[in-house]
């Protein structure tokens, strides 16, 4: 695998039928390069949050996967509202959805605290009105 | 113990019959998504009063089999589907979380 491998998807805002299903195309993806499967695991859990996210919080938005020899990078953006205090919002526990996306079991605030734990290096480049870039590495010969 | 098992021996209703020969031996409760995505344990048996697609998407994502729907929560269509096409076997069952978690765990689903 000398050139990495791109994958782009679209995420639509608010469309819970189609939520996840990003996260499922991205797992799929890597199980068929015959990835492990603790790290297609990891990287699921990456994706899904990220993509919940823009569905929720990020008004939509695009996802990419990038695989290469060493590491998977997955990349989450979009052109919504941007995080005004990100060190609030990495707290375990800290959610601004809505009640009628809680009751549905979103907005636990576990969201970026579990993308923190399963990536090796996380970078979030977000202002308000600016929307959000977030950027999530995993390598493949380093554990969690 | 088989799926198939499990669901004659606690009553459920069967609305998708996925891999009903899969052994299970794990099991999880909880209805906020993000903690499942954190917690469960591959080829886990989970029990849920959310009753939405997204069930189905975590389920797939988090490599769960069986999903059990507590507290008479009829499925909706979308799930019904979403999880035939995902192979998971979906249930539901008049009992809450809490006996059918017991009752499981009577049945030697522990952790
Ligand atoms: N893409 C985004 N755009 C705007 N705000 C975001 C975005 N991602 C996260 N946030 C903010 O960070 C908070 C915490 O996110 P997270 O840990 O995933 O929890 P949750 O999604 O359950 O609220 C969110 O409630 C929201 O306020
Ligand atoms: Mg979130």
């Amino acid at each position: 695998m000398s050139e990495p491998l791109v994958l782009e998807l679209e995420v639509k805002p608010l469309d819970f039928l189609a939520a996840g299903e990003t996260a499922t195309q991205f797992k799929e993806t890597l199980k068929s390069l015959g990835l492990p499967p603790e790290i297609c695991r990891r990287a699921a859990i990456v994706v899904y949050e990220a993509e919940m996210n823009i569905v929720i919080h990020g008004g939509g938005g695009v996802m990419r996967l990038q695989v290469e020899e060493d590491k998977v990078t997955i990349m989450a953006e979009d052109e919504g509202p941007g995080i005004e205090d990100l060190e609030l919002a990495m707290q375990e526990g800290y959610s601004s959805a809505p009640d009628f996306i809680r009751e549905m079991g979103f907005g636990a605030g576990m969201g970026l605290p579990n993308i923190k734990r399963n990536a090796n290096e996380l970078y979030i480049d977000t202002a308000p009105g600016k929307g959000t870039k977030l950027r999530a590495v995993i390598y493949l010969n380093k554990g969690r | 113990m088989k799926v198939k098992e499990i669901c004659e021996k606690l009553g459920l209703d069967v609305h998708v019959q996925g891999d009903l020969d899969k052994e299970v031996h794990q099991g999880v409760v909880g209805d906020l998504l993000s903690f499942i995505m954190r917690t469960a344990p591959e080829g886990a048996v989970w029990v849920t009063i959310q009753n939405h697609v997204n069930v189905a998407a975590v389920a797939v994502l988090k490599d769960i089999p069986f999903i059990v729907l507590a507290s008479e929560r009829e499925p909706l269509q979308e799930l019904i589907d979403s999880c035939r096409k995902e192979n998971i076997t979906l249930t539901s069952s008049k009992q809450d979380a809490f006996n059918l978690c017991g009752r499981l765990y009577e049945l030697g689903i522990k952790d």
